[in-house]
This record gives structure tokens, C-alpha cells and sequence, in this order.
């Protein structure tokens, strides 16, 4: 399904979802990040890629798994399984897209993850294809997407300035557009024409390559044991702003968090967690088979390059570019992975 | 101005000579526009040193990484290389340094200190940077007088006044020199006159108390706890963080038992009591030693405000004991520290 979506009619649509919780981008505190549509909102789509990506909408930093107490001495647990509105998350840019399969990947593949599925299933994702890149470091191409790449995103919307060119990319997509009534017009002679041109102009532009994609793997692999990941990692501080912004490292820890101790009252909590924590790999005895930056750093990158290439056949990284830009030291992921594959 | 080229001769010359073992400096990065932190163990690489508005980091840190590899490598029975290691200091780097050295984590003798000037302004904010059209893009800032900054984009160069991307710490800077040198590149520039000390958080704790809470509570609302600004902090050096999960270290010999009852103080959840939980530790542990390099608050990826926290204490110390954090290494620190004629009135 293609529509017309005149730019002043977006809210109109918006406002038709109103069994559903809408973000969109909005700018706070002088970055980019999702915010509840509100009533007052106006919704501005000229976003920069958002600080946080998506998935914190199937993959919060913090799910309760369940509730514990002691009644009478028995212990008592409460499932807190979740069950959101239907949440339509808008302005999406499609790396970001291209994160939320590979995740869905992870939380399905041995295992179906209930508390994952239960918001993931409602979760919709109206993407913004990129008319261009926002920062050197937007590596989208370089890794096998595009600033107008449809994977992962039931609706993708194109940028033609008065008004967007919004495609159905699933059937949950169709179904939301549907509902946005005559807020959509049809399609013009030239529309097709000029969807394809921007989206031409977008990919015209050079971003910073990626190696020799099809050979990372492998140079990885061969590199394992080199000196140049801790020469590579001398700086690195150890920080999480790599892992936590990235649209598809999904490592977590699950803590009981006890609010009563003499009820034994508490939450059994599912938290985002972080391979470039010196605790994320730390053993009971005290040994900690990653006890060095380099080899931390080296997990990070084999997990995008390497190990997902071999567990589930596609990298991992979808070159959002927010390691790199956002990185305390210049540590910078496209040089790292150019460096072992031409060491 | 910082003559570039006789830094590097410098550096070169005490690698050359071995009075070092290794320059702890910046060099250009790979991405972007901000020049990054290296360490130069061969006088031949000293080439690559840079010193511009876009050195942001403290590298005063990196000494507290070399002192921490200095004592592993000792732990594991290898003699470590007891020369210095020279670090390239900015004003903040320099105050950083004279906190490590007056509490004694350094000794003096294991550092030199290669002071650079910040010309009179200091270095860039990149959000502010990149704010401006094509700001994203730029591919060198370079200082221009006290005044200005010359910003190059694709083949562009534009002067832009240094007010408008210097960095919220720089405008409020108090000594924009490295008081604390073995040796200086620049002039040393004391007047400024950009912005008051403690500015920001003097029209910050104007707020009502009410309004003060519902601030904070916004800002630790969206505290991923990445940990970047402890990571960055020269003065966060505990071994162990109070709010780590494994908080003190696991031996072969530590029993079940003393796993399972250990207190944490502080949960995994990044929600508003347990951000507000470390934010506040934090801050209460760097009263009289943050020197405001502001790089907590610059290496935020959600911007959360930290130099009013730091800033507000460093205040404290100032106005009612006349303290500041890294003027001289010799003075007695703050908090170990009693003067007969301190006030006291907060003690009730
Ligand atoms: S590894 Fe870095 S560039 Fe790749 S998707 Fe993650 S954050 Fe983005
Ligand atoms: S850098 Fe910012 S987001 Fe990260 S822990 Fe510190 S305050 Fe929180
Ligand atoms: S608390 Fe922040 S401003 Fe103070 S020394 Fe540490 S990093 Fe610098």
C-alpha cells in the first residue's frame, strides 16, 4: 500500500490512533530522543537519528519478571507479565529498522522470550527514510542497508517536502495507514518517480566503507589472538555508551530487588547489561576471563562481525553510526574492523 | 600561541633521551571532528601529537590507568619501569594532576607535566558545534586569538566567535593555564572576562526547592547509567565503585556466604531513586576534588547536567573555606583538613 501524506494532515493521522501510545522524536535538553505524542505536541520529523534507538520499546532497560513475597511464611510469587497498548513509534530511521529483526532473532531463535514478544507483538514502526546522512559517521550502505531500506519497519515514509510518500511495508503497517482514513490521498502520476529520485540523491552520498564486508569475518577470526585489540582499546575507558546506544546489543543481567527484606517482598528484574563492564564476564571464584580493555573491545566487535555472522548468517551492526559519534575516547568501530582486516 | 611542532620536539626529545617512558597526549582521531587521547612510547611518533580546540579529554585519567597497570604488573612479580610518563596538560588537566599528586595517589617525580596554554579560550563544546548548520561536518577547529574559532568545513573556513562553541567549563574557567607545569607551550592568559565563576549554578539554585527536585528527577529519569561520566572522572579512582554489582572483589577465598548477604547499596535499575542514589554518592565523593574539567558532563550521551552538581559543592568549598580543588598540591586537602576559624554554622 503507497499513500500521499500531506505534511499538515500527519497529526490528523495521529490523532485517529488514539487507542495507541505514539512516540515520536522530539528535541530535549539539546539531544534527539523518543517522547510521548501529546496532545500539545508538534511533531517535528527533521530529527538527527534519535540518542536512544528503538528498542528500548521491546526491550525496556528495566522489566519486571515477577513479584515475590512472604504470606504467613509462603512464599508467593506474582507474574508481571506485560501488556501494553499498542505502541506506534514514529520518525524511525531504518538502521534502526534494520536492528529490531536481529533482535527479534535473539529473543526468539532457541527461545521465545514472553516479556520481549508481549510488547514486541504491539509495537509498530513507522520509519523515515534518510534524505541524507546526518553525521560522517551514518555507515548505513557500508553494511548492507540503505537510507531508504524497508527491513524491520512496517511503514516506511519518504521525505518529499510539502508531504511524504508513506509505503505499507506489513500487513501491520498497511492496517495503520488505513486508519489514518482521508487523512492519505493517492498517489500522483509523478509520485513514483520522485520517491525513486530522493532516494537515489540519499544513497548517492559516499559514506565511510566498511572493509570488505564478505571478509570481516574471517579476518576477525584469524586476528583473535593479535596485540593490536588492546593496542586498539589503550584508551578505552570502559564506559556502557557503546552497548547501551547501539539498536541491537541486547546483553542483560536479571537481579532480585528486595523493597522489604523482613517480608521478603521484591521484584525479580530483568536490566540491560554491558560487555564493556569489568563485571559482565566476572566469575563467583573472582576470575574474569575478560579482564582487559582489549579483549572486551574485541567481544564487541566479533559479536557484530563475527559471531552473528556465524549464529544467525548476517552482521549485526547496522552502521547507525552512534558508537562511533558518541564514543568518550574516538574509539571508532569502521576503523577498528578496517585495521584487523588489513593487519 | 602553543607552537605545535616544538611539542612534538619536546616529547620526541624526552622519549629520545629515555626520561620517559611514555606521553600520555592527543592525536587526530578517525571519526569526526574531535581529536582523541594516545599514549607515544617512540620519540618517532611524537609527529602525530595535535593540540587544538578539539582536545577535550582529561588525560589526567590515563595516569590513573598507568598507575593501576604499574601495581598489576608489580602484583605479578615484574619489575615496572619506574621512569615518569609526561602528560600534555591543559589548565583542568594540570589541577587534575595536582589533586592526584596531593592526595598521593602520584608521587611528583613520576610525572612531567608538558603545560599548553588554551590561548585564552579554551576548548569547543561539540554540541554546540554541532548545532549549527553543517556543524555535524566539520573537519577541523582550530584556535584564531582569544576571540574566535576557525571552524573548516569541506573547503570552507569561517571565524566564529569562541563564546558561541566554547565550552560551558571553559567560560567558566578560573585559570585557563596550567599553573602546574615542568615546562609551558603558549602564554599563560589570566584575564578572560567570558562568563562569572559558578554562573550556572548560582541561576540554577535560584529555583525553588520544589522546582529543584522536579529538575533532577527529569534529568536521573533518563540516566541510562552507562557510567561514561565515572569512566572519564580523573578523581573517580576507587578500585571499587560503591554501586557496582560485584561492589569489592571476589577472591578464591570469599565464601558463599559473604557473597550472599553482601549489601547492595545500590540496585541495577536505571530508575529515578537509584540514578539519584549515584549521582548524589558521586558528587559527595568529589567535594574538593572535582576541578571542573567538566567531562562528566560533556561525555553524557543524554546531556544530563553534572557540572551543576560538582559545581555546586566546588562552591561550597569556596565560599566558605576558600578552597579550590588542584591550585596547589601542597595544600591540605578539604575534607582532611581544620582551620580554627572554618565556620560551622551548618552543624546543628
Ligand atoms: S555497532 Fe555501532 S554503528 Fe553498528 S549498529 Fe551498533 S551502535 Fe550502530
Ligand atoms: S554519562 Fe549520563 S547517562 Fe551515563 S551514567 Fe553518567 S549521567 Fe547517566
Ligand atoms: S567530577 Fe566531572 S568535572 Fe569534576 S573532575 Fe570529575 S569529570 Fe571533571
Amino acid at each position: 500500500m503507497e499513500k500521499i501524506l500531506s505534511k499538515d494532515r500527519l497529526r490528523e493521522w495521529v490523532d485517529a490512533l488514539d487507542d495507541c501510545e505514539v512516540l515520536a522524536p522530539a528535541f530535549a535538553d539539546s539531544v534527539w530522543n523518543y517522547a510521548r505524542v501529546e496532545a500539545e505536541t508538534v511533531i517535528d520529523l527533521s530529527h538527527t537519528n534519535t540518542i536512544n534507538p528503538p528498542k528500548q520499546f521491546a526491550f525496556p532497560q528495566r522489566e519486571v519478571f515477577f513479584r515475590f513475597e512472604r504470606a504467613d511464611g509462603v512464599p508467593r510469587l506474582t507474574p508481571t507479565l506485560p501488556d501494553p497498548r499498542p505502541t506506534v513509534v514514529i520518525g524511525v530511521r531504518p538502521c534502526d529498522g534494520r536492528g529490531m529483526p536481529r533482535n527479534d532473532t535473539v529473543f526468539s531463535k532457541e527461545f521465545k522470550d514472553p516479556y520481549y514478544w508481549a510488547r514486541r507483538e504491539r509495537l509498530v514502526l513507522v520509519g523515515l527514510a534518510c534524505n541524507q546522512p546526518h553525521s560522517p559517521n551514518c555507515v548505513c550502505q557500508s553494511v548492507g542497508g540503505a537510507p531508504h531500506a524497508e527491513e524491520g519497519l512496517d511503514v516506511l515514509m519518504t521525505d518529499l517536502g510539502d508531504r511524504f510518500h508513506v509505503k505499507g511495508i506489513t500487513a501491520k503497517g498497511g492496517e495503520l495507514i488505513a486508519r489514518g482514513g482521508d487523512a492519505f490521498a493517492s498517489l500522483q502520476a509523478g509520485d513514483p518517480a520522485e520517491v525513486a529520485r530522493v532516494h537515489a540523491a540519499a544513497s548517492s552520498h559516499p559514506q565511510r566503507p566498511v572493509a570488505e564486508l564478505g571478509t570481516v569475518a574471517e579476518a576477525i577470526r584469524a586476528r583473535f589472538d593479535s596485540p593490536l585489540w588492546e593496542e586498539m582499546a589503550r584508551h578505552c575507558i570502559g564506559c556502557g555508551i557503546c552497548t547501551y546506544l547501539c539498536p541491537t546489543c541486547h546483553c542483560f543481567d536479571i537481579n532480585d530487588e528486595v523493597t522489604n527484606p523482613n517480608h521478603g517482598t521484591g521484584e525479580r528484574v530483568r536490566t540491560w547489561d554491558n560487555c564493556q563492564f569489568p563485571d559482565f564476564t566476572m566469575h563467583t571464584s573472582g576470575h574474569n576471563p575478560r579482564g582487559d580493555l582489549g579483549s572486551r573491545l574485541r567481544q564487541r566487535v566479533a559479536h557484530k562481525f563475527l559471531y552473528f555472522v556465524e549464529n544467525h548468517g548476517t552482521q549485526q551492526c547496522t552502521g547507525c553510526g552512534r558508537c562511533i559519534s558518541e564514543c568518550p575516547v574516538g574509539i571508532d568501530i569502521v576503523a577498528v574492523v578496517d585495521r584487523v582486516s588489513r593487519a | 600561541m602553543v607552537n605545535v611542532d616544538a611539542l612534538r620536539g619536546y616529547a620526541a626529545d624526552l622519549l629520545e633521551k629515555g626520561q620517559v617512558r611514555a606521553v600520555i597526549g592527543y592525536r587526530r582521531g578517525t571519526a569526526g571532528v574531535l581529536a582523541q587521547p594516545c599514549t607515544i612510547d617512540e620519540a618517532g611518533e611524537a609527529e602525530t601529537l595535535v593540540w587544538d580546540p578539539t582536545c577535550l579529554n582529561n588525560l589526567a585519567r590515563y595516569l590513573v590507568e598507568d598507575r593501576q597497570q604499574q601495581a598489576a604488573a608489580q602484583t605479578r612479580n615484574k619489575t615496572p619501569d619506574g621512569r615518569p610518563v609526561a602528560i600534555v596538560a591543559k589548565g583542568c588537566d594540570s589541577r587534575a594532576v595536582a589533586v592526584l599528586l596531593q592526595e598521593n595517589y602520584l608521587k611528583r617525580e613520576d610525572v612531567v607535566i608538558i603545560g599548553v596554554s588554551c590561548e585564552g579560550s579554551g576548548v569547543i563544546d561539540p554540541r554546540k558545534l554541532a548545532a549549527r548548520p553543517e556543524g555535524r561536518w566539520a573537519s577541523r577547529v582550530d584556535f584564531a586569538g582569544a576571540d574566535a574559532f576557525k571552524v573548516t568545513v569541506g573547503g570552507d573556513e569561517t571565524l566564529i566567535p569562541a563564546r558561541d562553541l566554547l565550552a560551558d567549563r571553559c567560560l567558566e574557567c578560573r585559570a585557563a593555564a596550567p599553573a602546574l607545569n615542568d615546562v609551558l607551550f603558549g602564554e599563560v592568559v589570566t584575564e578572560r572576562g567570558l562568563d562569572e565563576p559558578f554562573r550556572a549554578v548560582k541561576a540554577a539554585q535560584g529555583a525553588t526547592e520544589d522546582a529543584r527536585w522536579a529538575t533532577w528527577e527529569h534529568h536521573f529519569d533518563r540516566c541510562l547509567r552507562c557510567f561514561a561520566c565515572r569512566a572519564v572522572c580523573p578523581m573517580c579512582y576507587c578500585p571499587e565503585c560503591v554501586v557496582d554489582s560485584t561492589t569489592f572483589v571476589n577472591t578464591p577465598g570469599t565464601t558463599a556466604e559473604e557473597k550472599a548477604t553482601r549489601i547492595r547499596w545500590c540496585e541495577r535499575s536505571a530508575s529515578v531513586s537509584e540514578s539519584a542514589l549515584y549521582h548524589l554518592t558521586r558528587a559527595i565523593h568529589l567535594a574538593g576534588r572535582c576541578i571542573d574539567c567538566g567531562e562528566c558532563e560533556r561525555v553524557c550521551p543524554v546531556n544530563i547536567p553534572l557540572r551543576l552538581l560538582n559545581t555546586k559543592l566546588e562552591m561550597e568549598a569556596f565560599e566558605q573555606f576558600q578552597y579550590e580543588a588542584g591550585r596547589d598540591f601542597g595544600q591540605a586537602s578539604l575534607l582532611s583538613s581544620f582551620r580554627d576559624e572554618d565556620p560551622n554554622s551548618f552543624i546543628r
